[in-house]
């Protein structure tokens, strides 16, 4: 009798591949709800990364924009409450100018005209001529090169001491406040792209299970033939990396659409630039683009802990 | 090569099925299992192709002791076992030529060998124009042979069937039984489960039988070449 010739005559040809699966796993119910929900995921993510990056560039803005900024005001009205002339205010704020140029800590000075300073407040008062009954204040716009308490006390005394009644801005009480208000807004974003994440993680270590346990039969035959957990293991990453990367590509197509909308509604950003637009930088679109790939990490370490974990608890 | 000392086996509170089964298997040997219905033949058999641990004693397998092995430390060892299942236990979803292919595709064998050797075994068993066949398109005689394929592919040293023939008609089942003697031949450990009493008669290899729980050697009738033996305590 002829018998095979490998039984008889060990051969090797070739070298291993990496082949499809030996589970159903593709013919299992739920992979499009899965595709469907990670691509949600990913929707979600990209809009939330966008707001985040958004909130990080107004608040570098803001706080780069005042950074070792400050305003001396020189008051149009005394301590006593008598209204100073123009030309008196103007006075005054040329003597603290002068002054203040000779101190430490000063980069530069830049003293408003009448009409820089009408200018500021006609978005508040509007166009009409109102402005030009109002006493105006006496503004020095000063450029730092340190923050350094002492150096800014210095020159407090020096600015009070030409004109009684001035003071320094520094601006830092409101800019304080919205940059806690945008950091909130900021580490909310990020703990929502947490949540996302982890929620997207739970869904394939849920569908992982329960995939394990419909296929447990056929699981524990590749056992007894010989499977290792880890080739076992690796029939289901391979299977939820693919399902990831099909939704979340798909999801995040669909949120650089959303985001491109919304830019396209908010145009440029605000006429007062106060609020920046939409415009995401290149490393920040890279970010997002990277989406796919970051979902499709996380579902391929999803599924293979959870397919070891569950494995461990078998036979 | 494997080792049974006072092995116990119950399934959960029940009783013992199998009680201190004591044998040893040298390398090479032939032996076909037999016992009434419900005497633990499968049981025994599940035991020796590791698919449960015993409940107690001792058993040793390729020079190596099982009990309290890690799951990590039975798969090298699993897969240097071929085991024909009573119910085939074919993947349902995978065709003939990809259910054979299994064992080689665990090991990691190149898909060029795998190939070529699966195509190979498939037309040796008479299934060479049913490799894309699913399983349940096929008879159960056919189910069978893929079974058998599968189990031999690998050129596993311990081989273990469960009635094996039950499905085939005469001629395919002495092909089958001449091929598990060719590996035999070539080294492989082999233990059948079977009633067939044509083989048993034609077959002139020892018995392990199964009575009541406990486990008896019984050599072939007298005039008939005996294969390699072995030991029950």
């Amino acid at each position: 009798m002829k018998f095979p010739s490998f039984i008889t005559a060990e051969r090797v040809v070739g070298r291993a591949e990496t082949r499809r699966y030996d589970l159903p796993l593709n013919n299992g119910p739920g992979s499009g709800f899965l595709t469907l929900l990670i691509g949600l995921m990913a929707f979600l993510a990209a809009l939330t990364l966008a707001a985040f990056f958004g909130l990080s560039g107004m608040t570098d803005r803001w706080s780069s924009g005042l950074e070792n900024k400050a305003t001396v005001e020189v008051p149009a009205r005394t301590a006593e409450g008598t209204l100073l002339a123009p030309e008196a205010v103007d006075e005054l704020t040329a003597r603290v100018d002068v002054a203040l140029k000779a101190q430490p800590g000063i980069k530069s000075t830049k003293r408003l005209s009448e009409d820089d300073i009408r200018a500021l407040i006609q978005p508040w008062l509007g166009d009409s001529d109102l402005p030009g009954k109002v006493p105006l204040p006496g503004l020095i716009s000063l450029d730092l090169s340190s923050s350094d308490p002492e150096i800014i006390g210095a020159l407090e005394k020096v600015v009070t001491d030409n004109a009684p009644g001035a003071r320094i801005d520094r601006h830092e009480s409101w800019l304080h406040d919205l940059l806690r208000f945008t950091g909130g807004l900021r580490t909310a974003a990020f703990l929502l792209s947490l949540a996302i994440g982890c929620t997207a993680a739970a869904a394939v270590a849920g569908a992982v299970q329960a995939r394990m346990a419909i296929h447990s039969a056929d699981v524990e035959l590749l056992h007894l033939i010989g499977a290792s957990d880890s080739y076992i293991a690796g029939q289901f990453q391979r299977h939820f990396l693919i399902l990831a990367l099909k939704g979340a590509a798909a999801g995040t197509l669909a949120g650089g659409l959303a985001l491109l909308g919304t830019a396209w509604i908010m145009g440029g950003g605000s006429e007062s630039g106060l609020l920046p637009g939409l415009a995401l930088t290149p490393p920040q679109m890279a970010a997002i683009l990277f989406l796919p790939l970051a979902a499709g990490l996380l579902a391929t370490v999803a599924a293979r802990q959870t397919a070891l974990r569950t494995l461990s608890r078998m036979l | 090569m494997l080792c049974f000392e006072h092995v116990g086996l119950r399934y959960g509170i029940g009783p013992e099925v199998l009680s201190d089964i004591s044998f040893m298997l040298e390398q090479g040997s032939f032996h076909f299992l037999c016992g009434p219905s419900g005497s633990g033949k499968t049981s025994l058999m599940t035991l020796m192709y590791l698919g449960r641990s015993p409940t107690r004693g001792l058993i040793t397998m390729f020079g190596q002791n099982i009990n309290g092995m890690g799951r990590t430390e039975l798969s090298p060892l699993r897969q240097r076992i071929g085991v024909v299942f009573q119910d085939f236990r074919l993947m349902p979803h995978l065709s003939a030529f990809d259910n054979v292919a299994l064992p080689l595709r665990v090991q990691g064998k190149p898909e060029k060998e795998i190939r070529i050797n699966v195509n190979e075994l498939l037309e040796w068993v008479g299934l060479g124009d049913h490799k894309h066949a699913l399983p349940h398109t096929m008879s159960g005689g056919q189910q069978q042979r893929v079974a058998i394929a599968r189990a031999v592919i690998a050129r596993p040293r311990l081989l273990m069937a469960d009635e094996p023939t039950g499905n085939l008609d005469d001629e395919i089942g002495f092909r089958l039984m001449g091929l598990f003697e060719q590996l035999n031949r070539m080294g492989t450990t082999i233990v059948i489960a079977t009633h067939n009493q044509q083989i048993l008669t034609r077959m002139a290899q020892p018995r392990l039988v199964l009575e009541k729980g406990g486990l008896r050697t019984e050599m072939p009738p007298a005039g008939k070449k005996k294969n390699q033996g072995a030991g029950a305590a």
